[in-house]
């Protein structure tokens, strides 16, 4: 295997929860040796959050923690204690990025925040993912990506315009915004820190980022002077432009007609009969003014159609439509994510064989590899107080018994 | 405290943004961190140029909303890719390039002769970035595929509207938006490999892959217990967890946290110290089980308790109370809520330029704060072929051959 484009680079990750697991599982996908520092005490609430393996709670056993946190290794540091603080900022010491998404203020308490860090290492990046950034009226404020997703505009923006908001129905600024926002970051620093010896300070609201792929929404307020509504499955200018019902039972398809040419084309695989259908429909804005009208037509014809025999059909006409698929579609069924290698399957000491995600994108001269599955709590503490802090096995055992590696 | 470096990260990388909506924030957020971008746009212009909204709902190549945010501190070259003198010119950019970033379908950059392995010969540590719905290969990549389609095949739109309706898609083209975002995380990597190793190499992005990475937990509950996710908006999905009504608008309320529930005894303080009616219905151990907290029956007795408390208070009201008591709620903003969060006033995080009307136009600014080498706006997106002669002088054509190009209609 060559060398992957992060071998050689070591981060203290004091990270936890989603977005800042997320943000390192993508580094450590790609050869970064990420430690993973946690508490016994303070347990990751993630290795608490469903699902678990057989349905059964433990520690070691959520999937949710688990896909965040590939190719990771776990060390238990108690950071209350005065000998705990000194490993961390040793591993520091070693380390070319520090990561964390704690309220601001919490690694100061640790004598880890950035000034103590420029001190042990100043070519350290320092990744500070809180909700609100480290200044401002709400910087003590806390959240999570659901409540996160609230309160940056993506939830009112994602439903039908008559009812409440519904919102994407996930964490959604933890998964794509924050951690690829910040996984971007951190490597520019890397950059500036190889060619200057330089670290820096990375202040990364939680917020910020999510916001900022709204950006067109925001210009329609300040450019427009109103404020932009859900859409529902409409879009601004296609049209038919929706999500049907199949047969069976909750099975949907998604289409979209981008372009007139694809009009005739879905007309025809669907058999809408001609004279259900104005000549004017020809042009797109005909069909978005009567999108209402067009919607009802197309469900009719889509109820009683199977959703795959239907993809493949527009498909092979060339009109942009797909499955709308659930899990078990994604994870079991869908060939092509099965072809790319999308999931990996590795053999986890606790869980057994369990299904990870591979980046979803190939480097196809370094390619990723997925080095191990996500650690168990404190299963490499032993090794990197080995490797990175010297230690030999009576002073591990000294400060296991003293509870300081808990 | 050092000098911030204002020439940024990127300072020095040469990047040649030749996508549409598929690629256009990845290039922007190269541009400003430092990187000098390049929009490489056919003489219709770039895709984006043609989306919706527009300023003042006039359509036109300089008025498109999406275009004009996802496109600052770049240059603009119009330049006929069709054209064997615009693949010469393509050609020569990317030798001096460190990345090219493109959305086309799978082999149209090839079969113009442009494709990675042809723009490397001459470069071998160019990275060329592709983003496109299903990646480079397998049965379905050269499928059809628009915003909408990559969030249903994605899995993300099965999880998104109502208990008891049709799956609605994220808004704003969350699709694309992870498309671009994995891109360019990816294109980094890549970038970095290069510069240490000297070889750079082809980026293969899945518009739908990167879709899947948003499904949070929903991969999992299939494989390790084998249920099926399922769409939870207009519904309390459990005690003190969802969008609950106030006076002016919603918020969203996560009274339990993430594993277990840290915060329920906040939330009871919080509305103890409110005198809500029947508060102290809420105390005891059961409320920190999840069978408990997911029956319907105790969910409607938390709406029964908190909806009245609610609807007497506006969003920013609870907001406010319950952080200072520690309880995650958030108001559910709207766009012009959040255009005047005191918050990001504090931090500066709106920028303006000048509107394609001559007015303000006010939009998101530096996604990241890095102290050193900060995130900088280099200016308002480029009309159409802006910068053609400037970048075309750039690569030492002469005024000779920048006139024959024009009059061939290549630029």
């Amino acid at each position: 295997m060559g060398r992957l484009p992060l071998s050689g680079v070591r981060i203290a990750d004091f990270t936890w929860v989603g977005a800042g697991s997320y943000t390192t599982k993508m580094l450590a996908d790609h050869g970064a040796d990420v430690i993973k520092i946690e508490s016994s005490a303070k347990v990751d609430g993630i290795r608490l959050s469903a699902p678990f393996k057989d349905g059964v709670k433990g520690i070691n056993r959520s999937g949710y923690f688990a896909d965040r946190n590939t190719s990771k290794r776990s060390i238990t540091i108690d950071l209350r204690t005065a000998e705990g603080r000194e490993l961390a900022r040793r591993i520091v010491a070693a380390s070319d990025v520090v990561a964390n998404n704690f309220t601001p203020g919490t690694m100061a308490k640790f004598g880890l925040g950035y000034d103590d860090v420029r001190e042990i290492n100043p070519r350290a990046v320092y990744l500070a993912m809180s909700m609100s950034g480290d200044s401002g009226p709400e910087r003590d404020f806390l959240g999570y990506g659901l409540t996160i997703g609230a309160l940056v505009g993506i939830h009112h923006l994602s439903g039908l315009p008559d009812r409440e908001p519904a919102g994407t129905g996930t964490n959604y600024p933890d998964h794509i915004p924050n951690p690829c926002h910040s996984a971007f970051a951190v490597l520019a620093a890397l950059r500036h820190a190889r060619r200057t010896g330089r670290g820096q300070y990375l202040d990364i609201a939680q917020t910020e980022p999510t916001i900022a792929v709204l950006g067109a929404a925001f210009l329609e307020a300040t450019v427009n002077g109103r404020d932009p509504q859900p859409l529902g499955n409409a879009h601004l200018r296609y049209a038919p432009h929706g999500v049907y019902r199949c047969a069976g039972e909750d099975r949907w398809i998604a289409i979209a007609v981008t372009d007139d040419r694809l009009w005739p084309a879905l007309r025809a695989v669907l058999g809408l009969p001609e004279e259900s259908c104005p000549a004017e429909w020809a042009t797109e804005a005909a069909r978005h003014r009567d999108r209402e009208v067009l919607d009802g037509l197309i469900a009719a014809a889509t109820a009683d159609r199977d959703a795959d025999d239907l993809f493949t059909r527009l498909q092979a006409a060339g009109v942009p439509a797909g499955v709308v698929q659930d899990a078990a579609d994604v994870v079991e069924r869908d060939p092509h994510l099965r072809a790319r290698g999308h999931w990996v399957r590795l053999e986890h000491p606790e869980m057994g064989e369990t299904l990870y995600n591979a980046p979803p994108f190939q480097l196809t001269g370094t390619p990723a590899t997925l080095t191990r599955p996500a650690p168990m709590l404190g299963q490499h503490t032993r090794e990197i107080c080995h490797e990175v802090l010297g230690l030999d096995d009576a002073e591990i055992a000294r400060l296991r018994a003293e509870g300081v590696l808990a | 405290m050092t000098q911030p470096d204002a020439a940024g990260a990127l300072a020095g990388l040469r990047v040649l943004d030749l996508s549409g909506p598929l690629g256009n924030y990845c290039g922007k957020l190269f541009a400003e961190l430092g990187a000098d971008v390049v929009l490489v746009e056919p003489s219709g212009g770039t895709a984006l140029r043609h989306q919706p909204p527009f300023a003042g709902d006039r359509p036109g190549p300089e008025r498109s909303l999406p275009y004009l945010y996802n496109n600052t501190s770049k240059r603009s070259l119009r330049l006929d890719l069709d054209h064997p003198e615009g693949q010469q010119v393509l050609r020569e950019l990317a030798a001096g390039a460190d990345l090219v970033i493109e959305t086309d379908s799978p082999g149209r950059m090839a079969a113009r002769g442009l494709g990675h392995e042809q723009l490397s010969e001459d470069n071998p540590r160019l990275v060329t970035t592709s983003i496109t719905p299903f990646g480079q290969t397998g049965p379905y990549a050269h499928h059809e595929a628009s915003d909408l389609v990559c969030l249903a095949m994605g899995g993300l739109l099965y999880l998104g509207g109502y208990v008891d309706g049709p799956p609605v898609q994220a808004g704003q083209q969350q699709a694309y938006a992870a498309g671009n975002l994995f891109g360019a995380v990816a294109s980094m990597l890549a970038l970095t490999a290069a510069e240490a190793t000297g070889q750079g190499q082809h980026v293969d992005v899945s518009v739908q892959e990167s879709v899947v990475m948003g499904l949070e937990n929903a991969a999992q509950f299939q494989d390790l217990e084998g249920r099926v996710r399922r769409r939870t908006g207009g519904r309390q999905w459990r005690a003190g967890a969802g969008v609950f009504p106030c006076a002016d608008g919603y918020v969203y309320l996560l009274a339990g946290g993430i594993g277990g529930n840290r915060f329920w005894p906040n939330l009871v303080a919080w509305l103890d110290s409110e005198a809500v009616p029947r508060v102290d219905e809420f105390r005891g151990e059961q409320w920190g089980e999840r069978e408990f907290v997911e029956a319907e029956e105790n969910r409607d007795l938390f709406a029964e308790i908190f909806l009245p408390f609610a609807a007497s208070r506006t969003k920013a009201e609870l907001y406010r109370d319950a952080q200072k008591w520690r309880v995650p709620l958030c108001p559910v903003s709207k766009p012009s809520d959040i255009l005047e969060s005191a918050q990001l006033r504090h931090r500066d995080y709106f920028v303006s330029v000048e509107g394609p009307d001559g007015g303000a136009a006010v939009m998101p600014g530096a996604p990241y704060a890095l102290s050193e080498t900060p995130w900088r706006l280099k200016g308002r997106a480029p009309r159409l072929g802006e910068h053609t002669v400037e970048v075309l002088h750039e690569l030492g054509c002469s005024a000779e051959r920048v006139a024959e190009l024009r009059t061939a209609g290549v630029i």
